[in-house]
């Protein structure tokens, strides 16, 4: 009895041994794909492409062990650069908004060229554009965002306002909106990089695409006379209160509020906001979405846009660990199948429909655009980023003096990337 | 004396003779107890300070070559604003601290330890409690107090139709910027301090204030004449730690204002965060680590060297 009790207990034991190896073998045999993104793929409407795409991807690929880190802002870009200063402990794909940053990552040799691989990937060219340094394909961009004016239509019909197409005429609506209690723009300029969305269009407006592109080539100062008529007019609006009377107080969020509640006007930021603003549970404002207006006598025209990649992955080094698992990534991320769960952003991908009106306004605007010029803060080198948004911010105290604000921020690009020539 | 001593030692027998030799494993043992702590401190104090100097010399980025510059970081570092107005900021910040915070809390400390009644105890509490929460809830509570609009401050102006209050700008006037920062910092340190003096205020025997009471000596006169004194020590303790962690100061100013308006409260930690993390400029925040490092010990000696003039034995 007990040699019996013994033998099926030593039986049960084998079995137990078999299935573990079984197993493991198992999960040996797949391939382990890390991927380092922004966002939890949790419930938030937010999150909803993030969910789907981490979800899709598991399910379409049981060959593949998705391993995705949620890190949050600016959780994301912290780790990333400690990992690639370090060179080890790398993911194979990171959550990535291009331009220089990328760029940075790339010329250190940190990221896997997939030129060969990515570029036949249907897309918007502009988004394929933020994704590639030197003629080289790092990533994809299913998303992209242009800045533009949010309008709060339901203040605009109150006050019999028409959408200003020109910047005399955004003036005259602000006054309107002033006089009326309204606030003319929400900006949140406590956190400083919501300041740059209207400055960038203020220098474009004045200057064309070459103000800025110039000053970036050092073929032109940061001080020269577009950034300087620019920083005078932000500086001018403030002072007329069209920010409202504690914008260096308030946050990106508090903006954000205003405009949800009918207190602001105008709003102008990234097209990141057309989920929330077509949210009726976030606002029951009727919010449009609108370019920028032009200068009468400015060189900047109605189809020139700021942009810069929503959400795009890039690859690292580690990619040629498993080429063939990170391509499938990347072309699954570009999917009609995982874009269509986005209630927002303005897809890249043909094929996806927009989710809501604002997304269709904001897309409508963004295909219309012939000229995109990135986001400053991305496009600049890392070097001089933060001093921007710092030198911006103080646009909008009524006693400083933009003109020198501009020129020492033109000796930090001096020393950081060189003198204009 | 000593030759006789030596004399008669000579004429007890070997055997019997104390042996004066080295105790060798007394030595391990000790080396043995030592060891862990030296290796500590040499693995995650010395040798990041001296990384940190190193580093401090040199233009690195992170991900390109590191390439040794002399002192060409500290040199850009005394040229720029931002910099600069960092460097004020903690400064001011650990001058008002000494003159606020402390004798603030010394009053609050001495109060509780002198005046017990029922509720001392529920007011420790309450003081300290500011102090265990973490800055991010700190800070989250003092934009709560001064933000524009909706906050604590413009909340009850307009109740009350205090309007030249309502449009005050607590955190967005450069002007005021640092005194709001300031006066939550003071909310949340002070609860350490006050602990901290409370416990030596208490340690002061009972009959010396039984006997300055028998003199006549008034509370004012007790705590000037004989707390003060005794609770010297622990005081230029606390101002020494309230000077350190003036020059490290971070967190509050960070996640209240980001630094800002502009640099209108920047610190320091701030400027080292920005240049280390945000603009790739590893070498010239190591170069902001390293005057961190010496204003915190220069302060720190000043300190330790007044008590040692006045006789405190350290």
């Amino acid at each position: 009895m007990l040699k019996s009790k013994k033998a099926v207990f030593m039986a049960l034991l084998l079995v137990v041994a078999m299935l573990v190896g079984v197993f493991s073998a198992t999960a040996a045999s797949k391939f382990k794909l890390v991927v380092w993104g922004r966002d939890l793929p949790d419930d938030d409407p937010a999150h909803a492409y993030i969910k789907a795409l981490v979800n899709g991807f598991a399910a379409k690929n049981p060959d593949i062990e998705l391993e995705y880190l949620a890190l949050g802002d600016p959780g994301l870009m912290d780790k990333t650069k400690v990992a690639m200063a370090n060179n080890r402990d790398l993911p194979h794909i990171f959550q990535s908004w291009g331009g220089s940053v990328m760029g940075g990552y790339a010329d250190a040799g940190r990221l896997y060229d997939l030129t060969k691989e990515l570029k036949d990937i249907p897309g918007s060219a502009a988004a394929q554009q933020a994704m590639t340094w030197k003629g080289k394909i790092y990533g994809v961009a299913p998303f992209f965002a242009i800045a533009g004016v949010f309008v709060n239509e339901d203040v605009f019909a109150k006050y019999n306002l028409e959408v200003p197409t020109t910047i005399a005429e955004m003036e005259k609506v602000a006054d309107t909106l002033l006089a009326n209690g309204i606030q003319p723009f929400a900006v949140g300029a406590r956190d400083k990089w919501p300041v740059l969305a209207m400055y960038m269009y203020f220098v474009n407006r004045f200057g064309g695409m070459e103000a800025f592109d110039n000053a970036q080539a050092r073929k032109a100062r940061f001080d020269s006379e577009p950034m300087v008529k620019a920083a005078e007019l932000y500086q001018e609006w403030s002072k007329r209160g069209y920010f409202g009377p504690t914008p260096l107080g308030e946050a990106y969020g508090d903006a954000q509020q205003l405009m949800a509640t009918g207190k602001a006007g105008m709003h102008v930021t990234g097209s990141w906001m057309c989920a929330q603003y077509a949210d009726p549970s976030f606002t029951d404002q009727k919010i449009g979405f609108y370019p920028f207006p032009v200068l009468e006598g400015g060189k900047g025209k109605a189809t020139d846009f700021m942009g810069q990649t929503d959400i795009g992955f890039a690859a690292t080094r580690m990619a040629r660990e498993n080429k063939e698992a990170v391509v499938r990534f990347m072309k699954y991320a570009m999917s009609v199948e995982a874009c269509s769960a986005e209630l927002g952003r303005i897809c890249s991908v043909p094929g996806v429909k927009a989710p809501n009106r604002l997304t269709e306004m904001a897309s409508a605007a963004f295909t219309k655009a012939e000229a995109i010029q990135f986001w400053w803060d991305q496009d600049l080198p890392p070097t001089v980023t933060s001093p921007l948004t710092d030198t911006l911010q103080q646009f909008l105290l009524p006693n400083a003096n933009v003109k020198r604000l501009l020129t020492n921020y033109e000796m930090v690009v001096e020393e950081n990337v060189g003198p204009a020539k | 004396m000593v030759n006789k001593n030596a004399k008669a030692y000579s004429m007890i027998p070997e055997q019997f003779r104390i042996k004066k030799k080295r105790d060798w494993n007394a030595l391990v043992f000790k080396a043995a107890l030592l060891a862990p702590a030296i290796l500590f401190l040499v693995v995650f104090m010395y040798y990041p300070i001296e990384e940190t100097f190193r580093l401090s010399m040199t233009r690195s980025t992170g991900l390109g070559p590191t390439v040794f510059i002399g002192f060409q970081n500290y040199v850009r570092l005394f040229q720029s604003e931002e910099f600069l107005m960092g460097l004020k900021n903690v400064l001011l910040w650990a001058f008002w601290s000494v003159v606020i915070q402390i004798p603030f809390s010394f009053f609050i400390a001495f109060s509780l330890s002198v005046f017990k009644n029922r509720i001392t105890k529920p007011l420790r509490v309450i003081y300290y409690l500011a102090n265990v929460l973490p800055s991010a809830i700190t800070a989250m509570l003092g934009r709560f107090v001064f933000a524009p609009r909706h906050g604590v401050i413009p909340s009850l102006a307009n109740k009350f139709n205090w309007q030249w209050l309502a449009r005050i700008d607590f955190l967005g006037n450069p002007d005021l910027a640092f005194w709001s920062i300031f006066t939550v910092a003071t909310w949340a340190y002070c609860g350490f301090y006050i602990i901290y003096l409370m416990a030596n205020i208490e340690q002061i025997p009972k009959d010396i204030q039984e006997s300055a009471q028998l003199d006549g000596a008034t509370p004012w006169q007790y705590a000037r004449f004989i707390v003060l004194p005794m609770t010297s020590y622990a005081l230029r303790i606390v101002s020494i730690l309230c000077i350190v962690g003036s020059m490290k100061i971070f967190d509050l100013p960070w996640l209240m204002t980001s630094g800002g308006p502009g640099y209108a409260t920047s610190t320091l930690g701030i400027v080292l965060y920005k240049n280390g993390f945000v603009n790739w400029q590893y070498g010239r925040a190591a170069a902001i680590g390293v005057v961190i490092f010496l204003l915190s010990l220069f302060f720190t000696i000043i300190q330790f060297s007044l008590q040692r003039k006045e006789g405190d034995v350290l």
